[in-house]
């Protein structure tokens, strides 16, 4: 053999190697399934493409369940991963889908809204493929997931992403971004077909309210609050002062622009009749100027440089020694969902929800999130869920 | 899949053929037979739907 | 104690976080970044060349990491080639529209269009440099990327600029500039998208912050650099020298593939909902497919292929080493790192520094530079004041300019090999040192003074 091929040869395989080693990874990942044990609250399930038939035999399609309680009632829904590194809504979520009891009304649960993107990575940004949770039982693994869906599902992106309906620009990213595509229709991409989904169950079952759950930046003025339009500014206002004084963790709230087209917030309250509530608590994994991306800091939300830059004043959230344990996270999304839906049902008590056994943010901080899941190898088969 | 997702894949096979071929037709400089294989990683990968 | 405490408490795998003492993880992320600078010093002094120096750093980095676990050595591998998909969009818009350019010049189209330039121009200077600007703007502001200028209308403007009595270096110096503004230019400012997408704020109002300057900055160094003709060369002899036009050669055969690309791009933007997204590279192919079929003579699409791959072949490499390396700096914290110390600098200091740290960004995480100091400084600035989206517009007017620094110059390479420079690539960007001044001076004012241009927002919609 000559030269030439010899070195070509040795280069073939070493690289082929690598890629193979971390293609079999991230095609695991991709593949990855969380089984999600369906509570008793659980009556009935759907897919999101029985809302949105274009997401049949897609990537994007995913579980919705149906808590219906006994008595009449109103109706909410709860979103999460809409961005799927921000993982303190799957988690929230999965508290409310495997412990909720509905007594009256019905609670909808989406509990990876986009499953694309929960099955991507973020190329660039170093993430761990996935991040484990401590339960009684041993631990529960999860995907890291990426903001934006994965190209394997939509691609290619435009140069620049035109609002469906509204035409404004945004940037071509946020075509992939599911907390950019509201309103949605049925015959866009793929993620206009996802939030399309979504607004239909809010049209054809009457949501009364929607929590699009999520995580932002300590260095995000727009974070640790409640998102909320006009329509359902007060009921957020409520929350945030009953929570502060009855729990003591501060979640304010911020009115939903007006002029930026695409959000959930701002879309589902001007394409319906639902009241759209849009939750962010800190995720100081997000962050730029931070150490190492790893599973740990994902979960303690500790960083010396974020502590620093706290001490500086620049960051938006109060910030010290101890980060931002996931717990705590997972713990003010459970209350304020619980504590915006009691509101509701004061206001309206004929459209009244009433859930129990979910856990408040005292209750979440002291067991852990993981004591409120159950092991799926020990439970029901029908009520394992893979997603 | 959608039709211009299929034209896509049918872009990225066109430009592998032509890093292969180049890869193929380079005989001297041991550096290039390297920087067309790393060129080669993302687009294969996408070809075989892994990332 | 809960389950999620206990967890914490035996976590084995990170062993340098002594929690508080910010010392420590600065030791280790400098250690770390100080393995990879001597990686690609080595390399280099090795004679390797800019892209395989880069690889090493990147796998230098990673294993550096590796010994404190961030990021573990099982998931090295996978984080190199992660991040090789940092920028296969961009990758794959450079090969099609250098496919596409390559075939027009191929089939006589280029030295058409040049021919008919200077002939029409040769004695009214401005407007000929004022034209030729605009030539150079459009392909770039319409994809958002200056390299695609460089490669699309590089070679005729820097031989219609050349037949102007325009010295070879100062002509790629004119093509460096114009083409990195025009990157920034609307509607397509990627910088500002990125910054927009991470900052959460509409890509709306971008069109007079972004278009006034560059077009005032562009007008100025065509001016600059180009108003003096230094070789005097009668039109005659210029016409003489020109390269011969295929004779069935005709304005429509040039004219019908741009229509056909531009025609893709303004469908798109004018039927946004009826029309499916098509994205730039399939664009480009149908224009080329055009191109091929129109030709007045026989091209061979295969070959021409082959060779723009072989020609890209340093560009490619860079964009994938440049998503392998940005995704090591940020496993291993160096990326944060670079963020904090710019983030912790003070306001004034910030401002004069931003003139260096952000092309020197640029040049070494290309488009990566734009997310970790422009997301956390857009986000500080706007909440002491300060316009975010004027802001913005000002910040995407430098980073440009990064893209002719070394290790990647991005356009700065390209903008040399387009324009046969002969000298060493410092010669070229020697020649830049004005433009390149006024531009910087230009940007770091419009950021400091984003809440007195907002009128220019305010006009743009
Ligand atoms: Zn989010």
């Amino acid at each position: 053999m000559s030269r030439e091929w010899m070195i070509k040869i040795v280069l073939i395989v070493l690289l082929a190697a690598g890629t193979t080693l971390a293609g079999i990874q991230l095609f695991r990942q991709r593949h990855f399934d969380v089984p999600m044990v369906a509570g008793p609250g659980v009556t009935r399930t759907a897919k999101l493409s029985d809302y949105s038939p274009g997401l049949k035999g897609t990537m994007a399609d995913t579980t919705v369940f149906f808590l219906e309680g006994n008595e009449e009632g109103g109706k909410a829904l709860i979103m999460a991963n809409t961005h799927s590194n921000e993982p303190a809504s799957l988690l929230a979520a999965l508290i409310f889908l495997e412990n909720a009891v509905v007594e009256k009304g019905t609670l909808i649960i989406i509990p990876q809204f986009n499953n694309s993107g929960g099955r991507n990575t973020r190329p660039g940004d170093g993430y761990p493929l996935y991040f484990e949770i401590p339960t009684d039982w041993g631990s529960k693994k999860f995907r890291l997931g990426n903001r934006d869906a994965s190209p394997l599902d939509q691609w290619p992106d435009p140069d620049v992403y035109i609002h469906y309906p509204d035409k404004q620009l945004l940037s071509f990213i946020d075509v992939r971004n599911t907390n950019r595509t509201w309103p949605g229709r049925a015959d866009g991409p793929l993620m206009e077909q996802v939030t399309f989904g979504a607004m239909e169950i809010m049209r054809q079952e009457n949501v009364d309210i929607a929590f699009d759950i999520h995580g932002a930046e300590t260095m995000f003025p727009v974070t640790n609050c409640i998102v909320a339009p006009e329509k359902s500014a007060r009921m957020a206002t409520m929350a945030s002062l009953t929570v502060k004084a009855r729990e003591g963790f501060d979640n304010h709230v911020e009115p939903s622009p007006s002029g930026f087209r695409g959000l959930s917030h701002r879309e589902i309250g001007d394409y319906s009749d639902t009241l759209p509530f849009l939750l962010e608590a800190p995720i100081p994994f997000l962050d730029q100027p931070t150490g190492p991306k790893t599973e740990k800091f994902l979960l303690d939300g500790k960083d010396p440089f974020l502590l620093k830059l706290a001490k500086a004043k620049m960051l938006f959230v109060p910030y010290d020694e101890s980060g931002w344990p996931m717990d705590k996270r997972v713990g003010q999304h459970c209350s304020v969902v619980l504590e915006i839906m009691r509101q509701y049902s004061r206001k309206k008590p004929e459209r009244a929800i009433e859930v129990s056994h979910v856990p408040r943010y005292a209750q979440v901080v002291q067991n852990g999130t993981g004591s409120y899941y159950h092991d799926p190898s020990k439970a029901d088969p029908d009520k394992v869920f893979l997603n | 899949m959608p039709f211009i997702m299929i034209l896509y894949y049918i872009i990225c096979v066109y430009l592998i053929s032509m890093v292969v071929w180049n890869f193929i037709r380079e005989k001297k400089n041991p550096e290039y037979f390297f920087h067309y294989l790393l060129v080669l990683i993302p687009l294969i990968l996408r070809v075989l739907r892994v990332k | 104690m809960n389950v999620s405490e206990k967890r914490f408490l035996d976590y084995p795998e990170i062993q340098y976080v002594k929690w508080g003492q910010v010392e420590n993880m600065y030791a280790q992320i400098g250690i770390i970044a100080f393995v990879m600078v001597i990686a690609y010093t080595v390399a280099k002094w090795k004679k390797l060349s800019v892209e395989t120096s880069m690889f090493a750093a990147a796998l230098a980095g990673g294993i550096a990491g590796a010994f404190v676990k961030t990021p573990p050595i099982g998931q090295l591998a996978r984080h190199m080639v992660e991040g090789a998909f940092t920028y296969l969009d961009v990758m794959l818009v450079f090969s099609t529209a250098t496919i596409f350019m390559a075939v027009i010049s191929e089939f006589g189209g280029v030295d058409y269009v040049v021919r008919g330039t200077i002939k029409t121009f040769y004695n009214k200077r401005i407007l000929a440099l004022l034209i030729l600007m605009f030539i150079i703007l459009i392909p770039g502001a319409l994809t958002g990327a200056g390299s695609v200028s460089v490669l699309v209308v590089g070679a005729p403007t820097v031989m219609a600029l050349r037949y102007l009595g325009i010295p070879e270096k100062k002509v790629a110096a004119i093509l460096f500039i114009v083409a990195g503004l025009s990157a920034a230019a609307p509607p397509v400012n990627i910088w500002a998208m990125m910054l927009c997408a991470g900052t959460a704020i509409p890509y709306v109002g971008f069109e007079l912050p972004l278009a006034v300057p560059v077009l005032l900055l562009g007008t100025f160094t065509m001016l600059f650099l180009g108003w003096k003709r230094e070789e005097k060369k009668e039109l005659a002899d210029i016409l003489n020298q020109m390269p011969e036009v295929p004779k069935k050669m005709s304005w429509w055969r040039i004219a019908l593939p741009f229509f056909v690309f531009f025609g893709l791009v303004a469908a798109v933007r004018i039927w946004p909902f009826s029309l499916p997204i098509i994205g730039l590279p399939l664009q480009f192919m149908v224009a080329t497919l055009a191109a091929f079929l129109v030709s007045p003579k026989k091209v061979n699409l295969l070959v021409i292929s082959r060779d723009t791959i072989k020609r890209l072949l340093p560009l490619l490499t860079t964009i994938v080493v440049v998503g392998m390396l940005q995704q090591v700096m940020t496993a291993t914290g160096v990326r944060g790192l670079i963020s904090f110390a710019v983030i912790s600098t003070p306001l004034v200091l910030l401002f004069i520094s931003l003139a260096i740290i952000i092309p020197f960004s640029e040049g070494v995480l290309t488009y990566g530079a734009a997310a970790i100091i422009g997301i956390p400084l857009i986000w500080f600035l706007d909440s002491i004041g300060f316009h975010a989206t004027v802001a913005i517009a000002g910040l995407t007017l430098l980073w440009p300019l990064g893209d002719g620094l070394p290790p990647t110059a991005l356009i700065g390479r390209l903008s040399v090999m387009v324009s046969e420079h002969k000298g060493s690539y410092w010669s070229f960007l020697k020649n830049t040192w004005v433009p390149w001044i006024v531009i910087t001076i230009t940007g770091i004012l419009m950021v400091v003074f984003s809440s007195k241009l907002e009128f220019l927002v305010r006009w743009s919609m």
